[in-house]
């Protein structure tokens, strides 16, 4: 109920909307029953007269017939469009909101999360709150509203047939889809979930085919797939089912209603209580007033699967972002010099600390680098630095103030990283960089990638800056993709540069060719590099040999220069 | 084919269930007009008969049993539509699945892998619409108006040809109105999926955007996609409603005009006629029964209407899948795969042989030109090279992957392209750039591809392959050890450590030959040490085949191969391609010289 509460609350902005499509299915209920109702009377009454030779007001009843006609097809019409209209204004409200609260718990809280399933989470499950308008607000409220009226419409006749009908009609909108919901739960949850693994192991499957094949594993893997996509259809066809009973149901219910009603009625006609022309209409209006309730046991089912949906988005919602913003607005430094002060920090559920006890001073304009194995900390820094995490003690300062007192997006415009993965996204080459910086002028663009040398290249392809690049576009090599970043990096102008192991896993052509670019990037910024390779670390003022999140050794760069890094280099050149 | 016939072709994968569905909703129809029958009989014994409630009981007992048994077959159809939709969904995802892989890695890297997925996942669901509404709908729409004419026309004519007249035009407007709807929607769906890419992308991306203070701006450019999907959706929906609402609308009033008719004839009311007309009279119990069957009449081909929309959204997840499966008869690049095996043969010394083997990637882009080479058993081949030299391509023909445009490849004599490729690749261990840990544990991970029964599946035989490439020592160091649950791209490992699990994988594979695109990348010197030294420890016995970017990983090699556009400049060992200042040496060079900052040193 908690969930459904706050479910409502999302959709508050478009209430006019629903309550507008509710209405438009409430006048489409009443126009139908009227229609079949008077359908009924008019010819037993025409009957009746005809036989008894008596003259009728036939104009009354054939106006009646004629305008529910022409009512009900408008009402049903307007009511697709409207409610269609709001639930998808809605879906879109739904997937914004879900994307802002997804961003600030980039990157830290995603980590724990696979793409392919918050990709599922994102789409499905925010498509599948599409039922609780359609499919379970506006059916409950028009049936509630109809049966009042329908009810209150048989009462001038007679109270016994009100009571049996609105006991036949709680049974078929209330008990039915109650015990419909029960039923439909469970298997409502784990086709929510049967999806998103599903969903998981198909990208598993598809972006890692190579290594499944060289392995001899993608057999099995399809066999994964394959039981999963089999269990998934189990759930559906068992909640077919359920909701196979549950439709099978309410005709029975509408049945038995009109069953009752005729054995309650009869004695009144054979009484001369009640005429039989009104026989006819309150059986055609008993068996038409059922479609008030039709859609509800579905709706309640739906409610499960909704329900599960909702859940997992909210649990995603409500993560904790790790940092969390200021109140105020950021400080504006005129300076840049970085003050690192007994930083420490783990990782959630990891015993040992990434960082323990790190000071580090930088000036601006200064150069340091940092060297250690992986798991030394040096990234777990740089997360620090760009308030991605909140370090667990000590302090970092910029220009003077506490990072704390930054916003992350305010931070990162004087802080930024150049990194060895380079998220191109599906866009063209020139979209991706002015992610960057999405005001740059064209003039901009090129010149910065003229410093990152990738304008040459760039410029020599068919589509020059429109290429596609990303998933489906134009391959690039690893070097050219770090370019890229060291364009975009340009373009972002920021007075402090980090750099993590920009030139790892290229050639030494290429990343001697690439090290010129940086050069030109560095120049006039302060800059913190962080390798696993102590070689030709000459440039730096600082460097900090790491292990383990403590500092082992600092100084300039003949620090390094002790076993380890002359056993590396030796023979080489 | 087209997305109709090719939906039609696969109904046989339902096996009964469909064809019972359907008898059961003909059943079903059936019992319906038999209740309309006994009502009438019922109304018309109390109006005319003045009968009580005595007389007319066992007719009230006979119209409860006709309840019951609507409420049964009711049932039953659903059940079996929806299970024979199942069995046809799960066998399809299966063949695409399967399909997606013959087609390889190739195929893959050159479309959206989101758009897969929803195909996979969303787009097979989405079949329902056509086998469990649509061909049910479909069947009744044909028959139970049919009958319901058939016995109403013998009973009243008249009111027979209002509803033989009105009928036809419903299937008219349907297909009308239809067509055009059809060819928006299917634009819609590549909408549809094209949002779903864009998804995806901007989660995985997330990072990168949080960096560049563009992840807000992000948030507003999926509110514009969302809103323009809603936009072309009611475009669709618009003209899908208007459709159904023109059928509803012939339907009300051909209701209205029976009942008219009726009704006046039952009055006595002489309607102006040409003299050569004369309507038949007829009596209340007739004229009631007709009545109660006029919707039934049109109910069929209005859910057909409704069903109809979902038909066409069916037909766009088919097209998909036809694009997907491709034509039966193409070939793909891993056409190795459907190769008779022969004998299958246990992974043993290997020798490879390369003649004159070209590639290119599109007409006039070589990636290989012409390359020749030997590649003995127990041999340590090492490939260096600037990227774009061709290394890469060269691994992935001998991984099958690609199939070399000219040339031959073959493997102990034998053509790569007879080879089953499962067969070969039993033959290999591979370690790529950017290997990807799978949705698993970190054991299962190192496990990849062994079955359970195998006894290089025993927890032991995982922790010293571990122990070997390096990675039991951060492993065991987790709470969880080797049953820490990983995601994709090894969420919370450094990439070091996933670099490491890979090599594990390798070494618990214990192959004849292994081949190593920059295993060394991403580590430490220390442990660059130590893997190395398993390294050379998994290559005594084995041919080794190593693309190296860094160049002090390679002296160890037997032979280096220098690749330049395409093409083998140099080859011979670390001397003596020193000795010759060539290519290699100028790459070694460039190599020493790394690290130093241009522009700011």
């Amino acid at each position: 109920m908690k969930d459904v509460i706050r479910l409502l609350r999302l959709f508050k902005p478009y209430r006019h909307w629903m309550l507008l499509g509710a209405l438009a299915a409430l006048v489409t209920l009443i126009a139908n029953v009227v229609l079949l109702a008077v359908s009924g009377w008019f010819i037993t009454a025409m009957a009746v007269a005809g036989s008894a030779g008596v003259a009728m007001n036939y104009f009354t009843p054939a106006a009646l017939i004629r305008g529910g006609s022409i009512l009900r097809t408008v009402g049903r019409y307007a009511e697709r469009l409207i409610t269609h209209e709001a639930t998808l204004r809605l879906l879109a409200q739904l997937r914004v909101w879900f994307y802002s609260h997804l961003e600030p718990l980039a990157p830290a809280v995603l980590q724990r999360y696979h793409s392919g399933d918050l990709q599922s989470r994102i789409r499905a499950d925010v498509d599948a709150l599409d039922t609780l308008y359609v499919r379970v607000l506006v059916p409950v409220l028009v049936a509630t509203l109809g049966a009042c009226l329908l009810l209150g419409f048989l009462l001038l006749y007679d109270w016994r047939i009100a009571v049996v009908s609105l006991g036949f009609l709680l049974l078929a909108g209330v008990a039915v889809p109650l015990w419909s919901r029960a039923l439909g739960q469970a298997p409502g949850e784990r086709i929510a979930r049967t999806e998103a693994e599903l969903r998981t192991a198909c990208v598993d499957g598809l972006q890692g085919l190579a290594e499944l094949q060289v392995y001899g594993a993608a057999a099995a893997q399809a066999r994964h797939i394959d039981a999963l996509s089999r269990t998934l259809a189990t759930e559906q066809v068992r909640l077919a089912g359920y909701s196979g009973i549950n439709q099978g149901a309410v005709g029975l219910c509408a049945n038995l209603s009109l069953w009752t009603l005729l054995w309650l009625a009869i004695p009144l006609v054979a009484d001369g209580r009640l005429a039989p022309p009104q026989l006819a209409m309150l059986a055609l209006f008993t068996l038409a007033s059922f479609e008030a309730v039709a859609p509800l046991p579905l709706a309640f089912q739906q409610l499960g699967r909704t329900l599960a949906a909702a859940r997992r988005l909210f649990a995603i919602v409500d993560a904790r972002p790790a940092v969390e913003e200021p109140a105020g607005p950021s400080p504006r430094p005129d300076r840049f010099d970085l003050h690192i002060a007994d930083l420490g920090f783990s990782y959630p559920g990891v015993a040992t600390p990434a960082l323990d006890g790190l000071s580090l001073d930088v000036p601006q304009g200064g150069r340091v680098a940092i060297v250690g194995a992986s798991g030394s900390g040096k990234t777990t820094l740089f997360n620090l630095l760009l308030r991605f995490w909140t370090p667990d003690r000590g302090t970092i300062r910029l220009g003077g103030h506490d990072l704390a007192q930054y916003r992350g997006d305010d931070l990162r415009r004087y802080v930024t990283l150049v990194s060895q993965h380079t998220h191109l996204f599906d866009l063209s080459i020139r979209d991706n960089l002015l992610i960057a910086a999405p005001d740059a002028s064209p003039a901009r663009l090129e010149q910065a990638c003229r410093v990152a040398q990738i304008h040459d290249f760039i410029a020599g392809l068919p589509e020059g800056y429109d290429t596609w690049a990303g998933e489906t576009g134009v391959r690039l090599s690893g070097g050219q993709a770090r370019r890229i970043a060291i364009a975009r990096a340009l373009l972002r102008d920021a007075p402090v540069l980090l750099l993590d192991e920009p030139t790892e896993g290229l050639d030494g052509e290429t990343e001697q060719a690439l090290m010129e670019s940086l050069g030109r990037l560095m120049a006039g910024r302060t800059v913190i590099l962080i390798t696993h390779r102590p070689v030709g670390l000459d440039w730096a003022d600082q460097v900090l040999v790491m292990d383990q999140g403590r500092v082992l050794a600092r100084g300039d760069a003949s620090v390094i220069a002790g076993a380890t890094g002359a056993e590396l280099l030796g023979g080489t050149g | 084919m087209t997305p109709t016939a090719w939906l039609k072709a696969q109904t046989p994968l339902a096996g009964r269930a469909l064809p019972a569905a359907i008898v059961l909703q003909g059943l079903n129809g059936a019992l319906l007009i038999a209740q309309a029958w006994l009502l009438a009989l019922i109304l018309n014994a109390v109006t005319f008969a003045h009968a009580g409630l005595a007389e007319v009981r066992p007719w009230l007992w006979q119209l409860l049993a006709l309840f019951a048994a609507r409420a049964l077959t009711a049932w039953g159809a659903e059940r079996f539509a929806i299970r024979g939709s199942a069995r046809i969904k799960v066998a399809l995802r299966d063949r695409v699945y399967h399909r997606l892989q013959a087609r390889g890695p190739a195929y893959l890297a050159g479309e959206r892998s989101g758009a897969l997925v929803e195909t996979l996942t969303k787009g097979v669901d989405d079949l329902d619409a056509y086998y469990a509404r649509f061909l049910p709908a479909r069947a009744l729409a044909m028959t139970l108006p049919f009958a319901i004419l058939l016995l109403v026309w013998p009973l009243d004519w008249v009111s027979g040809l209002v509803l033989l007249v009105t009928a036809p035009l419903i299937p008219l407007f349907m297909i009308l109105i239809g067509r055009n709807a059809e060819r928006l929607n299917q634009r819609q769906w590549k909408e549809l999926a094209r949002m779903g890419a864009r998804f995806l992308d901007s989660i995985q991306g997330l990072t990168t955007l949080k960096l560049f203070g563009a992840s807000r701006r992000q948030g507003t450019e999926l509110a514009a996609v969302s809103e323009a999907y809603r936009v072309g959706t009611m475009r669709v929906l618009r003209v899908a409603f208007l459709s159904s609402a023109v059928l509803e609308f012939f339907a009300t009033i051909s209701i209205a005009v029976v009942a008219v008719l009726i009704g006046f004839r039952l009055y006595g009311f002489e309607i102006p006629l040409p003299a050569w007309i004369s309507l038949p009279r007829i009596d209340f119990q007739t004229g009631f029964f007709v009545l109660l069957l006029a919707p039934e009449f049109f109910l069929p081909l209005r859910s057909l209407g409704t069903h109809y929309h979902g038909r066409m959204e069916a037909t766009a997840a088919a097209e998909r899948l036809i694009e997907v499966l491709g034509p039966e008869s193409e070939t793909a690049p891993t056409s190795a795969t459907a190769a008779p095996a022969g004998p299958r043969t246990a992974p043993g010394p290997v020798t490879l042989s390369f003649t004159d083997v070209h590639f290119s990637y599109s007409e006039g882009r070589e990636a290989l030109c012409g390359l020749s080479l030997e590649i003995q058993p127990g041999e340590r081949l090492a490939l260096v090279g600037t990227s774009g030299a061709g290394k890469t391509t060269l691994v992935q023909l001998l991984l099958g992957f690609l199939t070399s445009t000219a040339g031959t490849l073959t493997v102990n004599g034998r053509d790569l392209r007879t080879l089953n490729l499962d067969d070969w690749h039993r033959h290999l261990a591979w370690v790529p750039q950017q290997p990807r840990l799978f949705q698993g544990t970190i054991g299962a991970n190192i496990r990849l591809g062994i079955p359970p029964e195998d006894p290089r599946a025993h927890p032991d035989a995982v922790r010293t392959a571990a122990l070997l490439a390096r990675a039991a020592g951060f492993i065991e160091t987790l709470p969880a050890g080797y049953e820490t649950p990983v995601g994709e791209r090894g969420a919370g490992l450094s990439g070091g450590q996933i670099q490491r699990i890979a090599l594990a994988r390798a070494f618990l594979r214990n192959a004849p030959l292994v081949i190593l695109d920059e295993a060394t990348a991403n580590l430490d010197p220390e442990s660059e040490r130590l893997v190395q030294e398993g390294i050379d420890e998994l290559a005594r016995g084995r041919t080794l085949i190593a693309i190296a970017h860094r160049l002090d990983t390679v002296r160890k090699a037997d032979r280096i191969l220098v690749l330049d556009q395409g093409r083998v400049v140099e080859s011979g060992d670390h001397t003596t391609l020193l000795a010759q200042d060539g290519a290699y040496r100028r790459l070694l060079h460039a190599y020493a010289g790394q690290g130093r900052l241009g522009g700011a040193a």
